[in-house]
């Protein structure tokens, strides 16, 4: 008896240690959910829509808030369009940014040269480019040459200005590696080359940089007419579709709204109405605005920011209106005004209304469109020609900075705008080189008021 | 396959179990913890004396488990044992709980303790739980109270030490029932009837509006003066109308002149008496060879929203015991239950009960959600729902009506679980048994979430999601015990035991959005294109074993010396690793005269280190779905362009160690005056270093967090458990009890990492923060100046400070219970008072209701003269003068003699009054402002937990309806009556369930008072 128990307690233990035999050394080793690696053609539509999420998302939102394009009209926005914020609203698109975006576009770059795909390191240059001068231009000193290095968990802060110019070399070796061509695109949707947008990118940061000369050089091989890089939304689904339409119709309606803002103002009736003899922009008010919606005057999620909308991250419209600023600025009004009037007639094919080609007698004291001197007008026309154009977009927020709110945008509260972004708090937190969190009204290296 | 061959041999084989030798039962309470003269049950499910045990053990009997009448175990604990922190998260029928013992031991990974039932370890997980959503179950919530003989909770890490890496946060160590000899049929039935125990209050003075004026489908309370209204709704006739179920139709309003506040009625809506019926029946019964016991159970629960709220739980277990021989003992134990739920939405969640609830303007009438809209030409839209956000239906409104929350929407939960436990114990020797013991725990859970077309918010067009989970755990356990005599004084006893473990987690699910046929409710995917389905899986498993060894000294039976050792590998690690523990214990009065103040003294120490396999998956950084997220809900996808793969933002760390936790125990248990008074005292101390975490790292790195051994943390506390006679007779017996714990919590180091996320909001969230004690509440604060004083705006506002620090501590100073039980001839009775002190509470819901301008805090008035009207400005700078004249009556008005009369209040934060109204409170001064210190409030509460009696009737009654075992009858009340400073829901609630943040209020479902009705026969 006892020995049969014996041989049955054995026989229990052997087939209990055998029958669940897994290796201990190997059932986690590889997360069953994920994976060890990718190629990097597969990498890089993710850290292109982590720029769209950037340049159309939460980041472009609080830009427009402080910018006067939107207002913000219920719960956490009624502070924001007070200028009341922490460091905390800032976590998101700074996490986007490094993580989502300029982390990966380092990986593919390095990889894209490792397999010699220059086409793909080329892509690659030019989206990171894309989010370091998005986010220079919304904090000022950003990490970048200690950015997303490993072993590096404090990376210093790089001067706006080092920054800058780190962007327009990164898009300078794309255009050696070969740009000419728009592959690698799985973020955006139209007739882009990426070679356009490079040059058209490059302007953008020589005219943060007030480098005009420059600007128009670059610009000029910039994005053509038709040529726009735009984000893709062609699917009405949550996760692809337009990111305004999905926050002000589907998750936060009534968060944002228009009404009273320094745009409305613009294309309503008011004294600063841009309607003239030669200007009607009542079909871009019907386009730009929607007032059955959530609030008295919602932005339009049936018009320019509709669920299928694709939404432009460079245009030819920036292209020509940097082009047309940079002339102005060389005191050469013809130039400006030609281009001026490309815009104008672009605005009547696309949206439709009256948009007259201006003459160099309309602008001045006293005339059609009034300002100090003739190029002041000019200049100033220009400038809200940009800043309506490029509604939701963060580029006119950066045009009222750097040119110390030239077209005369009223803060919503104190008498001055917003001038950046604060340092995130998760940044604080983590960084030993981070500085403070600052105020919302230190002015930027580039852009002293 | 090869697992069932396993059961059967073991099963055929035929061996002997442990002989179950609990003590007789304390008196009411079932209450025991310093009773050294009974038996307790180890870590490893084997009995011993308490006297000869070296560390704390709280041991709680099975019926003052059933007599607290919750449905679930742990709930059941609370306040049974110092230092075991039960938190419900909310009153919800099933509602899991959290359980913290001695403090949190750990960052990110579970504080959660070990349970063992019947000697083998099983689930007690509890899946989701964040800040919105339905409240998930616990799993231990499948085991019958009834079916419990005791349960003992080991606190320590000596107590746990060879249960290894899941022991590190205590093990709650669960016995169930044996049979004993003889028969015994037992049926008892309870009804209770539950109620909702703390509420918020609304406002009834202003309307639905903005500005003063009332505005239809706003979101805010700010409107008109309801009492100056004309009595009676203007309606347009030829406008849109929307045509409840019932036939009433509300047309398109003109002007608002209804004077009728709806508050009652909406609450009517919302809250109901839940009822529950639990039925058990039990047969016990035994002879010198076998025992077996038996039972059924039906927990049948209705909860206290009025909808589809309800949790239904239907137990059977056998257990089974036989002696083949002298030498050789089988048993099975055996439990199956099938529990069956329905839930409600709650928490920040715009389909969510509270929040539809609560912030409905007082002037709205929530009775009818659904109907049909007709346009103004007449084209009606079909299962329209109706709101405060959309009083017409003619969208989905902005927040559900209530009504639509706590009807239309479907939240089940159907659980399957099996425990079976197999054992085998062989007398293999006169000295050396051999205890073989299988255990297999699975449980299978199948959600439903279903969104009919028209909720609120994301789920307009309709979402649905199906969802399995199925875990299971499978443990093989083998013991050797064996005494020797080593000289004539010293006994030892030896054990030796194998344990392995291996555990596995699959969900797989769907979900599906945008549906096509939009008035038929059907669980099913075709009712969506193929974009808007959307699958999951995920897997995970785990493995462990692990040899342990103990040695049990026992000198002259009263020096008591216990060593173990425990060597564990597992599958998240490497290497293996060690946990020792040393536990010492002195029987004082065993060298002393005997005397009639001290009856028995013991003294004990005890120390342990227990090792914690880090967790799983955590060696390598992976690449995954490419996908951006907003903090607003807003996100891009990479698998709708065309799949993107690419680096986690997480790093793994191939060089992670396993946690490692240090205890030390001193303690001593006494009794005095002939045994009246018990008392236990503990103090201890543990440190908790190399804590495993995905620490947040600064985003510029490129990642957003990197795996780390990168905490210590330390608990330090003191546990007193007392229990005095005061009057004990043949008739009349009155006994006095009480628990205090209290624990220092603190997060010692995070290796200079950020304040780490448990859970919550981005203003306010309950953070792991170096030098502050676990769960620290975390978010925007007041700017202040060196001095500590608020820096002011020009008009004598307080400003907002740019960064965030910490704002509350969740955790109490103390917490502790006092109470009464005893019986007076047939009649027993236990009363049990609670406290927990000094613990703070983010109130989110009560911020927030200050923006809407329901809370009555945003609804006083007040009077200024005409001069200080013309100075006083409110948030906007506007004064109260130009307010007033404005003409908006909710506002501000001008009275006759000339002096202003606003909604609002004056605050003076040192630079004089400035006017707090629908600016302020809509802005910084309200919940959606990003001041989340303003709402940190103290949530100590004191409560009278439990009341029962029970009384058996005569003898001559129960054999007049043949019952000759006699029935009893009971009466249990359960959170009777509770003080505390926090206002609007029982602060015993928490937000994000059970997860390491603690402190959070926002939109709970709120907690309930219970009646119980209890008879028992025995038959």
């Amino acid at each position: 008896m006892k020995k049969k128990i014996a041989l049955i307690f054995s026989v229990a233990l052997a087939v209990g240690l055998t029958s669940c035999k897994k290796d201990i050394k190997e059932i986690n080793k590889e997360n069953p959910g994920q994976f060890s690696d990718s190629d990097p053609v597969l990498m890089i539509s993710g850290a292109q829509l982590a720029n769209v999420l950037v340049n159309e998302g939460e980041a472009a939102r609080m830009a427009g808030i402080f910018a006067g394009h939107h207002v913000g009209f219920d719960r956490q926005f009624v502070s924001y369009n007070d200028y009341v914020v922490n460091a905390g609203d800032f976590n998101n698109p700074w996490s986007n940014i490094y993580t989502e975006g300029v982390a990966q576009c380092r990986i593919i770059r390095a990889k894209a040269a490792k397999a010699n795909n220059k086409q793909l390191n080329a892509v690659a240059c030019i989206t990171e480019a894309n989010l370091l001068l998005t986010a220079s231009a919304l904090w000022g000193d950003i990490p970048n040459t200690e950015a997303c290095v490993d072993g590096i968990s404090s990376p210093k802060f790089d001067k706006m200005t080092a920054v800058h110019n780190a962007a327009i070399a990164l898009l300078d070796s794309a255009l050696v590696y070969g740009a000419n061509h728009a592959n690698y695109s799985g973020a955006y949707v139209g007739n882009h080359n990426w070679a356009q947008v490079a040059n058209t990118l490059r302007a953008r940061a020589y005219l943060h940089m007030k480098d005009y000369t420059k600007a128009a050089a670059a610009a000029a091989n910039g994005i053509a007419a038709g040529k726009d890089l735009l984000a893709n939304h062609s699917q009405a689904t949550p996760g692809a579709w337009n990111l305004y339409y999905d926050f002000l119709d589907w998750n936060r309606s009534g968060y944002i709204s228009a009404s009273g803002s320094h745009m409305e103002k613009l294309l309503d009736s008011s004294a600063i109405f841009r309607n003239n003899a030669k200007t009607d922009e009542s079909d871009r008010y019907a386009y730009y605005f929607n007032d059955a919606g959530y609030t008295p005057l919602d932005p339009n999620w049936d018009g320019i920011f509709g669920a299928t909308a694709n939404f432009p991250i460079v245009s030819y419209v920036e292209n020509k209106l940097i082009l047309a600023e940079c002339a102005i600025r060389n005191n050469d009004a013809t130039t400006a005004i030609g281009h001026l009037n490309s815009v104008r007639s672009d605005n009547a094919t696309n949206i439709g209304g009256q948009y007259d080609d201006y003459v160099i007698g309309d602008f001045g004291p006293g005339q059609m469109v009034p300002g100090t001197t003739v190029n002041n007008a000019i200049s100033k026309e220009i400038l809200v020609e940009k800043y309506v154009s490029l509604y939701g977009q963060i580029e006119p927020w950066c045009d009222l900075r750097r040119t110390k709110n030239e077209i005369g945008v009223t803060p919503n509260k104190g008498n001055q705008l917003p001038q950046r972004f604060l340092v995130p708090q998760d940044e604080i937190n983590a960084n030993k080189n981070a500085p403070t969190a600052g105020s919302l009204f230190d002015a930027l290296e580039l852009w002293p008021q | 396959m090869r697992m069932k061959h396993l059961l059967m041999v073991i099963s055929a084989s035929s061996i002997a179990t442990t002989a179950f030798a609990q003590a007789g039962p304390s008196a009411g309470s079932g209450i025991d913890t310093v009773d050294v003269g009974t038996v307790t049950v180890t870590a490893i499910g084997t009995t011993k004396n308490m006297r000869k045990i070296g560390y704390s053990v709280s041991q709680v009997q099975g019926k003052g488990l059933v007599s607290s009448g919750e449905s679930g175990v742990i709930q059941a604990l609370t306040g049974k044992a110092s230092n075991v922190q039960i938190t419900r998260s909310t009153g919800d029928p099933g509602a899991g709980a959290y359980i913290q013992i001695r403090g949190q031991n750990t960052i990110t990974s579970s504080n959660q303790p070990l349970i063992v039932v019947d000697g083998i370890p099983v689930s007690n997980s509890s899946f989701g739980g964040g800040t919105d959503g339905v409240v998930q179950q616990s799993r231990l919530n499948d085991l019958n109270p009834s079916d419990i003989e005791s349960v003992e909770v080991l606190k320590g890490a000596a107590a746990a030490a060879v249960w290894g890496t899941r022991a590190a946060n205590g093990v709650i160590v669960v016995t169930t029932k044996k049979g004993k000899r003889g028969m015994n049929i037992e049926f008892s039935s309870t009804y209770a009837i539950d109620q909702v125990n703390r509420e918020y209050e609304k406002q009834e003075k202003y309307g639905q509006g903005t500005g003063g004026r009332w505005a239809a489908n706003n979101a805010n309370s700010w409107g008109d003066q309801i009492a100056l209204r004309n009595g009676k709704d203007s309606i347009n006739a030829a406008g849109a109308k929307f045509v409840a179920d019932d036939g009433t139709v509300y047309g398109t309003i003109v002007r608002k002149g209804d004077k009728e506040v709806y508050n009652d009625q909406n609450r009517e809506q919302v809250f109901r008496n839940g009822i529950t019926w639990n039925n058990n029946l039990s047969i016990s019964a035994g002879n010198d060879k076998s025992n077996m016991f038996f039972s059924l159970s039906d927990w049948n629960q209705q909860g206290i929203m009025k909808g589809l709220s309800d949790y239904r739980r239907t137990t059977a277990r056998l257990n089974f015991s036989q002696s083949v021989n002298d030498k050789l003992t089988v048993g099975l134990n055996a439990n199956m239950a099938k529990t069956v739920s329905n839930r409600i939405q709650m928490g920040s969640n715009l389909d969510g009960l509270y929040l539809g609830y609560l912030r409905t303007a007082p002037d709205f009438d929530n009775s009818d959600y659904k109907g049909t809209y007709y346009s103004a030409t007449g084209v009606p839209t079909f299962n329209a729902h109706r709101g405060y956000r959309r009083y017409l239906g003619n969208a989905a409104p902005t927040y559900n009506n209530p009504g639509w929350t706590l009807n239309e929407q479907t939240n089940t939960s159907d659980v399957t679980r099996f425990i079976l436990t197999p054992e085998a114990t062989y007398q293999w020797h006169s000295n050396h048994k051999l205890i073989a013991r299988l255990g297999h725990d699975m449980s299978t859970d199948r959600r439903i979430t279903y969104f009919p077309v028209n909720s609120a918010g994301n789920q307009a067009n309709g979402s649905f999601t199906d969802d399995h989970i199925q875990e299971s755990e499978t443990s093989l356990h083998f013991i050797n015990q064996g005494t020797h005599k080593l000289g004539s004084d010293i006994n030892l006893n030896s054990t030796v035991g194998y344990l392995y473990t291996y555990k596995n987690i699959y969900n797989i699910g769907g979900s599906a959005s945008q549906f096509i046929i939009r008035d038929q409710d059907r669980f099913a995917f075709i009712n969506s294109t193929t974009e808007n389905k959307d699958p999951f899986n995920s897997f995970s498993e785990l493995l462990n074993n692990r040899v342990y060894g103990l040695l049990d000294f026992d000198v002259k039976d009263k020096i008591f010396l216990q060593l173990t050792g425990a060597s564990e590998a597992s599958s998240t690690y490497a290497n293996r690793f060690f946990s020792p523990s040393v536990s010492l214990a002195y029987e004082l009065t065993k060298d002393l005269k005997p005397n009639d103040v001290l009856s028995y003294a013991k003294l004990r120490m005890s120390m342990g280190r227990v090792g914690v396999a880090p967790p799983a998956y955590i060696w390598n950084t992976n690449f995954v779905a490419a996908g951006s997220y907003s903090g607003w809900g807003d996100y891009l996808d990479g698998s709708l362009y065309g799949g993107s793969i690419y680096r986690s933002s997480t790093q793994g760390n191939p060089d992670i160690e396993p946690e490692m936790k240090t205890e030390t125990e001193l303690g001593a248990d006494v009794k005095l005056f002939e045994n009246k008074v018990s008392l236990g005292v503990t103090y201890y101390q543990n440190k908790i270093e190399g804590a495993v975490l995905a620490i947040a790292v600064a985003n510029s790195t490129g990642y957003s967090n990197q795996w780390k051994n990168a905490a210590d943390l330390s608990n330090k506390g003191l546990e007193i458990d007392l229990n005095v006679s005061l009057i004990k007779s043949d008739d009349f017996n009155l006994n006095l009890y009480g628990n205090l714990g209290r624990n220092r919590n603190t997060v010692e180091d995070l290796s200079g990492a950020a304040p780490i996320f448990l859970a919550g909001f981005t203003g306010a969230s309950s953070r792991a923060v170096e030098g502050q004690a676990m769960g620290a509440l975390w978010g925007g604060k007041w700017a202040r100046d060196e001095s500590g004083k608020l820096i002011l705006d020009g008009a004598g506002f307080p400003t907002v400070s740019s960064e965030e620090g910490v704002i509350g501590d969740p955790n109490p100073n103390y917490r502790g219970g006092v109470g009464l039980n005893g019986n007076y001839k047939r009649l027993n009775f236990n009363l049990l008072v609670e406290t927990c002190q000094g613990n703070d509470m983010w109130g989110g819901t009560y911020g927030v209701l200050n923006n809407f301008g329901v809370n009555p805090e945003s609804a006083t008035d007040f009077t200024v003269s005409a001069a200080d009207a013309a100075k006083i400005v409110d948030y906007r700078g506007v004064t109260l003068a130009s307010a007033a004249a404005a003409g908006a009556n909710g506002l501000a008005v001008v009275n006759a003699d000339g002096s202003i009369t606003a909604r609002g209040s004056l605050k003076d934060w040192g630079a004089g009054n400035v006017w707090l109204n629908q600016y302020w409170y809509t802005s910084t001064g309200g919940g959606f402002g990003s001041v989340s210190e303003q709402f940190i409030y103290d949530a100590s509460w004191t409560r009278i937990r439990e009341l029962s009696l029970s009384c058996a009737l005569p003898k001559a009654w129960s054999d007049a309806v043949h019952v000759p075992g006699g029935i009893s009858v009971g009466f249990t009340g359960r959170n009777l009556a509770l003080w505390t400073k926090f206002k609007g829901v029982d602060p015993e609630t928490n937000l994000t369930g059970v997860s390491n943040g603690r402190g959070l209020d926002y939109f709970n479902n709120p907690g309930t008072k219970s009646y119980l009705f209890n008879i028992k026969f025995n038959l």
